[in-house]
């Protein structure tokens, strides 16, 4: 069965925690078949039956440590205890005989009249069997299982009651050892049985909900966990308990915890079954999640304000196109039919505001290449890089015939990437090597290699001017030139855009030059193997 | 040259068109590309229509042989003006040719859903856009056949 192979802690069975089933001793005191229980029914039958049925019963009752045993006269008053109800409650005989046992009770629960309630229950119906929260000698609390049994004699005349009582919450051998690991746990740890009670928790809960122990013992589990719990344990029509809970089994659900204090915070609950005597008991791992939830909500914030900035980019500079296209234009017609028309000056005014309004057309359009490569990337597929190539000295196919370049490659590998956006990658590295040349022929080779990693690095080797290595960061930032523009014509875009590609691919882009000796670009990409 | 000839040769484009830089700067490349072209402009949506359909002060209007639409209009968006030509009997034959400065994928599916002609995106270089401007010319003045109802309505 799926439960059992799923306990936790398999010490922990059935039979295990108790010495003893609660029936069986039930059966020893009210059963008129039993010899020893014969006492109880009829404690006024022959001398020597007694004397011996007593002593016998006496023996038993004084070796069980492991529940309370005691029996009350009809209005409540203790007439008997046996050491477990020592042990457990903390009275020893001669200090509770012939108490009310209403000083088991809360305070709230005796001026609710329960413990008189209790007994005309079990007057009526002759057993009560129950859970609930005992108070012991020194005021503290604890849950225990307790069966109330009505004696009468054979007339049938009530003469008292006998409660047979287990500290749930007490430490038993294989207990303790659970109590031990619910100890050492991480998280907060809370045992809850099917009606929804706690009745073991471990410190980290006492701390995360800011209850003492005994505050939480016997305590609806709602109360510090107001929603979604309780929930899950209930048995219905359609499933019993062990299904309810084993839908739930091994899943993070996150709710939401209540402290003492009335605060709440985020938690996030696993739950695993453990089988006892009492049937079923649900052990709930909770841990608080608060920091998760910040840090979740800060990476979303971040993520956000990146993507809005990088959208007001976009939207920013497509917009001030607009605007620009109308100066941009009548600028040039204005100097198209007036050039030579005015005067010298006017010739100049109008010259600067053409080019400037030109150069702005280019900024912009950079800038709004540079925004597309996030917002309008594709997905990273199986990309033969050697293609990529191909198509961008295709692109490039002018500036290559005016220079003469020579462009050489090695076998280039399958990787994962964009293939337009690498082809942009290849055009603006090869372009650059091209365009930023001493006189004489610009060389230019492509080659690919693995590193450790399994990554393919390529290098795109030119024999350019070179770039002082004070520079190599500067270069790949957006606008940044180290040329003065009557040099070399360009916004400043195209390695920007270079190392957005290669960031968006997951890798890096790199730089190693000499003024004068040419400059190795570098990048790498994964490979395409393993991946679909 | 004969004054009637002229009057008879002329072909009359209704250009929707609400930024006024942008009437004038049609207007000049027009007028440098092709000097027969009476260009009409409306400069929103609810105007087009009422041109379109010679209502109050265009009553007289004639019928446009092209229209050039503009899709971010006020009062009528441009896709609204598109969808009415297309689904008037009398109109949906003028062909209809998007000229805008989106690029958007969904707008240009959206044109072509709603039987826009083409669809064309303005350059921003004033170069591009008087070649842009030569080609409506050359291809949907000059080479296209269109419908002869110029009296009709």
């Amino acid at each position: 069965m799926e439960m059992s192979k799923k306990r936790l802690f398999p010490d922990v069975v059935q039979g295990h925690i108790g010495t003893m089933p609660l029936e069986r001793l039930y059966d020893l005191v009210h059963d008129p078949g039993n010899a020893s229980a014969k006492v109880v029914e009829a404690p006024n039958s022959p001398e020597e039956s007694l004397r011996d049925s007593e002593e016998k019963y006496r023996m038993l009752l004084d070796e069980i440590q492991d529940y309370a045993i005691f029996m009350l006269d009809p209005r409540g008053a203790v007439v008997s205890w046996n050491a477990g109800a020592e042990r457990i409650k903390g009275y020893k005989a001669e200090e509770i005989v012939g108490h009310n046992f209403s000083a088991f009770f809360s305070p709230e629960d005796v001026k609710q009249g329960m413990p008189e309630e209790l007994l005309r229950v079990t007057a009526t119906n002759g057993r009560h069997e129950f859970q609930g929260m005992r108070v012991r000698k020194d005021g503290s609390r604890f849950l225990a299982s307790i069966i109330f049994i009505a004696l009468r004699d054979l007339a049938g005349n009530l003469r008292g009651f006998s409660e047979i009582s287990r500290d749930l919450s007490e430490s038993k051998e294989s207990a303790a050892k659970y109590r031990g690991l619910l100890e050492a746990a991480p998280d907060a740890m809370v045992v809850v049985n099917q009606s929804g009670e706690i009745v073991l928790l471990n410190v980290q809960a006492e701390k995360q909900f800011g209850y003492r122990r005994d505050e939480l013992i016997g305590q609806k589990v709602k109360n510090i966990i107001p929603q979604g719990f309780a929930e899950r344990l209930i048995a219905d029509g359609t499933r019993t308990a062990a299904e309810a809970l084993a839908q739930q089994i091994g899943m993070g659900i996150e709710l939401t915890g209540r402290r003492k204090n009335g605060s709440e915070f985020p938690i996030e609950i696993m739950l695993s079954p453990l089988e006892s005597t009492e049937g079923i008991l649900v052990t709930a791992a909770i841990r608080d999640i608060t920091t998760r939830k910040k840090t979740d909500a800060h990476v979303l914030e971040l993520n956000r304000s990146n993507e809005e900035l990088g959208q007001f980019a976009y939207v920013a500079s497509h917009d001030l196109q607009e605007p620009l296209r109308m100066v941009a234009s009548f600028t040039e017609l204005l100097a198209r039919r007036y050039r030579g028309k005015l005067d010298s000056d006017a010739d100049e005014f109008i010259g600067f505001a053409v080019d400037g309004a030109r150069r702005m057309q280019r900024l912009i359009q950079d800038l709004l290449a540079y925004s597309r490569v996030d917002t309008k990337g594709n997905d990273l597929v199986h990309t033969a890089s050697e293609e990529a190539l191909r198509r961008a000295l295709m692109n490039l196919r002018g500036a290559i015939e005016e220079s003469s370049a020579q462009v050489t490659h090695d076998p280039l590998p399958t990787v994962m990437a964009d293939q337009r956006q690498l082809i942009q990658v290849f055009q603006n590295l090869i372009g650059n090597g091209i365009k930023y040349q001493n006189p004489g022929v610009p060389r230019i080779h492509i080659s690919a290699a693995r590193n450790a990693d399994k990554k393919w690095i390529f290098s795109v080797k030119d024999n350019g001017l070179g770039i002082d290595p004070q520079y190599f960061e500067k270069i790949f930032v957006i606008f940044q030139r180290l040329h003065k523009r009557d040099e070399f014509s360009g916004t400043g875009i195209g390695l920007a855009i270079c190392k957005r590609i290669v960031e968006r691919h997951g890798g890096t882009i790199s730089v190693e030059s000499q003024l004068g000796h040419g400059s190795t670009f570098t990048f790498d990409l994964a490979g395409s193997e393993g991946k679909s | 040259m004969n004054h009637i000839e002229v009057e008879s040769s002329h072909l009359d484009v209704l250009l929707v068109e609400d930024s006024p830089g942008d009437v004038r700067l049609t207007k000049e490349v027009f007028r440098d590309t092709n000097i027969d072209i009476h260009l009409h402009v409306a400069s929103d949506g609810v105007e087009a229509m009422a041109f379109l359909r010679r209502e109050g002060e265009h009553v007289n209007a004639p019928r446009p042989d092209l229209i050039l639409l503009d899709l971010n209009l006020p009062k009528m968006d441009g896709r609204v003006v598109l969808a009415n030509i297309k689904a008037d009997a009398n109109l949906k034959s003028i062909p209809t040719v998007i000229l805008t400065t989106s690029e958007s994928e969904v707008d240009i599916v959206k044109s072509y859903r709603l039987q826009a002609n083409c669809y064309l995106s303005k350059p921003v270089q004033l170069e591009a856009f008087e070649n842009l401007v030569k080609s409506i010319n050359d291809f949907w003045l000059t080479k296209v056949k269109l419908p002869q109802q110029r009296q009709g309505g």
